[in-house]
């Protein structure tokens, strides 16, 4: 009996099928992450041991170290009668036209005085030669203004929903005062609820909060 | 003639051979950039999601007034350069001390334990932080997060008087 003849094999793997997944699986990933939401300037948020994650459609008033102060309005169906509202109650005399060029714009971030000659650009400036919100005391404040078309257009709904959606999002070097003027245009609207947005940090060991939550998790 | 032909014959027979080339491409390279990419999405976009924290400010034309006991107050006065002042109870007595925000922890836990042994329960320790003008919107987070860490029950935000301000 003669051995068996193994036929000779070849050691070449066909890649297609992997190559298939590898780029199925990138495509699934690539559309399944939620996309970054839109930012005036990048500031650095000081971290907090708060666990909850930032709500998708908020309005956003950023605060760079600078104390310049942008707004971004996150939630496109309100946008427009936002800017309407504040078009009417401080007379900045905007054509429905430039009302809808204003609601493309992702964030705000100049004074009121200069918000139709800043419309009649061709292109906005870069956010950093943008002077932002005035916001330096009590008598020039147009967050206050702001603040208050935002409340205005809100009214009647959920307080507690626009509660939630008001985030502060500072720069870990902005100055306290300039944060302060923030507070004071919320105060002034009976907004006394906010959040800051942060970023995560872990819970220091042996802390109250982290036995406390060790407590709810043995509950649980 | 015919060794003409023959030689025409073999000609045309090579150029054939010569066409069939193997189609197959080796995607081995590819399918490695795909997983490299796959790794690298997934590394950066599980990373750095920003969370929120709540602040609740007070009603500021409440007319009821709180009494704080003396003992159970620690006022913290927020400084330039990350440095943090403190002093118990009431101004008149004070004694300034300066912490760093990794020590003041210490410092309201001993105050908590402190308020216990008086008092009886931690309940009635108070918190008064007073930002200075030059501190950042960092050391006020900070300060707020070392409240939620310590579980602070009761504290106050306030301005620095202008006493505070001349003893600094």
């Amino acid at each position: 009996m003669g051995r068996a003849k193994l036929p000779r094999k070849s050691t070449n793997i066909d890649m297609t099928a992997m190559c298939d997944v590898a780029f199925l699986l990138l495509s699934f990933f690539i559309l399944a992450t939620k996309q970054k939401p839109p930012e005036a300037v990048t500031v650095m948020p000081p971290t907090s041991v708060s666990s909850k994650a930032a709500p998708e459609k908020s309005i956003i008033i950023t605060l760079t170290k600078e104390g310049k102060c942008f707004l971004i309005l996150g939630d496109e169906t309100k946008k427009k009668d936002i800017l309407k509202d504040i078009n009417t109650t401080k007379g900045l005399g905007l054509s429905d036209q430039e009302i809808s060029k204003f609601a493309k714009l992702t964030f705000i971030g100049m004074p009121l005085g200069q918000v139709k000659s800043a419309l009649a650009l061709e292109q906005m400036p870069p956010a950093d030669k943008l002077l932002g919100i005035p916001i330096q005391d009590s008598t020039n404040n147009e967050m206050v203004d702001w603040i208050r078309s935002i409340t205005n257009v809100y009214a009647g709904g959920d307080q507690k929903v626009l509660e939630e959606m008001i985030l502060i999002k500072g720069d870990n070097l902005a100055k306290y005062p300039a944060f302060k003027n923030i507070k004071y245009a919320l105060k002034k609207n009976n907004l006394f609820k906010f959040r800051i947005v942060t970023n995560s940090e872990t819970v220091p060991t042996g802390s109250e909060l982290y036995i406390k939550n060790k407590e709810l998790l043995d509950k649980k | 003639m015919a060794a003409i032909e023959n030689h025409q014959s073999h000609k045309i027979k090579r150029q054939i051979s010569f066409k069939k080339k193997n189609t197959r491409v080796d995607l081995t390279p590819m399918v490695d950039l795909g997983f490299l990419l796959i790794t690298f999405f997934v590394f950066t976009t599980t990373m750095n999601k920003p969370t929120v924290m709540k602040v609740d400010m007070p009603f500021d034309k409440t007319t009821e007034n709180n009494p704080v006991c003396n003992s159970c107050a620690l006022t913290v006065l927020l400084c330039n350069d990350d440095v943090i002042k403190y002093y118990d109870g009431d101004f008149s007595t004070a004694q300034f001390q300066s912490t760093s925000y990794a020590g003041i922890r210490d410092v309201i836990c001993r105050k908590k334990e402190f308020v216990k042994r008086v008092r009886g329960t931690t309940d009635e320790f108070v918190l008064i932080i007073k930002p200075t003008v030059e501190s950042s919107f960092k050391n006020f987070v900070d300060i707020t997060d070392e409240v939620t860490i310590n579980q602070v029950k009761r504290y106050y935000l306030d301005e620095v008087s202008s006493v505070e301000q001349k003893k600094l």
